[in-house]
């Protein structure tokens, strides 16, 4: 390891403990590395790659989908979603709780977004659950888990993110690798939750003869044909930015900016649930969240240049494959690695800082760039639901009020579920590829 | 910080740097949305300016707001280790987060972004649709930086009115 190198990781890794946010900690690293390679201007590198690293149309689909997803949760969407998801799988037994999982798939796919899909979904399903023999507990940790299909279900800003960073993958391609790959998950949780309902009745019912047999009999089931009409418009929207990206019409950031004008006029003129006076509020709060994902991926920028000029990731490569040659056995290993990283690090940052260093492992062993984007997705949403760092359990256990150290033995079941799913999509690339390939994306 | 009236002014700026980064996101969502109807509706030029005008708006938006977010904590950082610290150390900590961010944007946001925005003016660089001088595409890094080491202070002469917990947010919102 170079002394650069060595810089580099001793100065990130003690600013991340000390929690300073991790752009700083990524630029200040970047900065310390340069200014030990004397010849070059350490701040104006930096600030000039943080400005160019965002200034890249395909980023432009961001802030828009982010935009969008808060439209939509203010717009009364996620009620007439959740209607009709119930419309399908009420009438069976534990149907609130398959509810739940499918609502969340609906609304990912719609938005693209896991803790406004917690925030929606969560803050009308988890008293329901309560209210119909569940435990609390168990319903927290059920939206935490399903809310990730969201990123793997198109559109998905994280998919953005890593299109981005890995060079030159696909946007399209990616949207619908995930989709497969994000009902195999929404399903696996299904899988666990039928699991839970059946053997481990305790943790997940209030008393055991409850929901589990018979279902929420007490509520009716809408015509599953009606609340389709009801929901029709929001998932009009899947299909116009799907459709229009897959046939050409528009490209994603096109797409996205249609979603945004979709969305207001939905929320505004035909279900009137978001006023103008809330715009201003609406785009701040879309602002935000956009500058806090941006700062991250110019930042990052920074620093991927710094790696490259070091030579990391074929360090990092030579060292994984004289561990191993076994393309089983690298995957295994890289998945491992993401998964501790997921549990301290939030998705974004993980996906820009490892991104850069793994890929070419995995192309040098033959995988598709868009294969291992999924694989990374879906590795890293685990990490979002797992403590101490998780948005969407931290969101789930917001809106239920209840605690992360109460939640975790619901949430152990539907997590074995997850990497279940996590390992067939690693070792079955064609869940992940035979979608891209059939649209002749690859 | 006793003054009110610099506090009123102080509260003002604020205001308008909220202001500004809402009708910056207003006008990108407008300048993509008008590059594609310009595209498809008969009879209307395609704009190429619409695509290098959003870009320099992504930029001039998430720097911006990059400061708000500095101010109302909104970044994302690993606060489990600074949380198991006593509470004394943890004040610490708090303070050397602030003087941490504080250099990077003073290091380089100001002074890097500074010479980033000389150098390329004097270079004479041009965007090419718009012919806009590349140079004022990056002064959005330090007039960036200048606001992130204000709030820095900002959190320290006035620790009270930061007090609530930092929000989550992330690509996951």
């Amino acid at each position: 390891m170079s002394p650069e190198v060595f810089i580099l990781v001793l100065v990130f890794g003690a600013l991340l403990v000390l929690g300073i946010p991790i752009a700083v900690c990524i630029g200040l690293a970047s900065v310390a590395t340069i200014l030990m390679l004397v010849e070059l201007p350490a701040g104006y590198m930096v600030a000039q790659r943080i400005s160019m690293g965002i200034a890249s149309f395909p980023l432009l689909a961001i802030p828009f989908f982010i935009l969008a997803g808060i439209l939509m949760g203010e717009g009364g969407l996620a009620r007439r979603l959740m209607d009709f998801a119930f419309s399908l799988v009420g009438r069976f037994p534990g149907g609130l709780a398959y509810m739940n999982t499918l609502s969340c798939m609906l609304f990912g796919a719609v938005s693209g977004s896991a803790a406004a899909a917690v925030s929606s979904i969560g803050s009308f399903m988890i008293p329901q659950m309560e209210q119909r023999g569940y435990k609390r507990e168990f319903a927290v940790a059920l939206t935490a888990t399903s809310a990730t299909t969201g990123l793997l279900i198109p559109p998905s800003n994280i998919m953005i993110v890593f299109a981005v960073v890995s060079g030159n993958v696909s946007v399209a391609a990616l949207f619908l690798g995930g989709v497969l790959p994000g009902l195999a998950v929404g399903l696996a949780i299904m899988a666990g939750t039928w699991f839970t309902l059946r053997v481990l009745k305790g943790v997940a019912l209030q008393t055991p003869a409850a929901p589990g047999d018979g279902g929420p009999q007490a509520l009716p089931t809408p015509g599953v044909w009606k609340s389709f009409l009801g929901a029709t418009p929001s998932l009009l929207l899947v299909v116009v930015v799907l459709g229009g990206i897959l046939g050409g019409v528009f490209s994603a950031t096109e797409a996205s900016a249609i979603a945004v004008a979709y969305c207001l006029i939905l929320g505004m003129v035909i279900y009137r649930e978001i006023k103008p006076s809330a715009l201003p509020r609406l785009l701040l709060k879309g602002a935000l969240t956009t500058a806090v994902v941006m700062l991250l991926v110019g930042a990052s920028q920074a620093m991927s240049w710094v790696l490259s000029y070091e030579q990391v990731p074929q360090m990092v490569s030579q060292a994984m494959l004289s561990l191993s040659a076994n393309p089983l056995m690298v995957l295994l290993l890289i998945n491992l690695l993401l998964l501790a990283v997921g549990v301290f690090m939030d998705m974004t940052p993980a996906v820009l800082i490892f991104t850069p260093i793994f890929l070419p492992v995995v192309v040098e062993l033959g995988m598709d760039p868009v294969h291992f984007g999924i694989v990374m997705i879906t590795n890293l949403c685990i990490g979002l639901c797992t403590p101490p760092v998780g948005a969407c359990l931290f969101v789930a256990c917001g809106v239920g009020r209840t605690s992360i150290v109460r939640v975790m033995p619901a949430a152990i079941p539907l997590f074995i579920a997850m990497l279940l799913a996590l390992l067939v999509i690693t070792y079955w690339p064609p869940l992940s590829l035979a979608l891209p390939r059939l649209f002749g994306l690859l | 910080m006793k003054n009110p009236l610099f506090l009123r002014i102080w509260e003002g700026v604020v205001r308008l740097l909220e202001g500004t980064v809402v009708t910056i996101f207003g006008a990108l969502v407008f300048a993509v949305l008008w590059g594609v109807v310009s595209r498809y509706l008969p009879g209307i030029r395609p704009s190429a300016w619409t695509e290098e005008l959003a870009i320099s708006l992504l930029v001039w938006l998430t720097l911006l707001g990059a400061a708000l977010g500095f101010r109302s904590h909104a970044h994302l950082g690993v606060d489990y280790f600074v949380n198991k610290l006593e509470p004394s150390a943890s004040k610490a900590a708090v303070v050397l987060g602030e003087v941490t961010v504080f250099g990077f944007a003073a290091f380089a946001l100001v002074y890097g972004g500074w010479r980033l925005v000389t150098e390329t003016l004097a270079t004479g660089q041009i965007t090419p649709v718009l012919q806009w001088p590349m140079g004022w595409l990056y002064a959005a890094a330090p007039i960036s930086g200048i606001f992130i080491c204000a709030f820095c202070i900002e959190h320290l002469l006035r620790p009270a009115a930061f007090s609530s917990p930092a929000s989550e947010l992330s690509l996951a919102d």
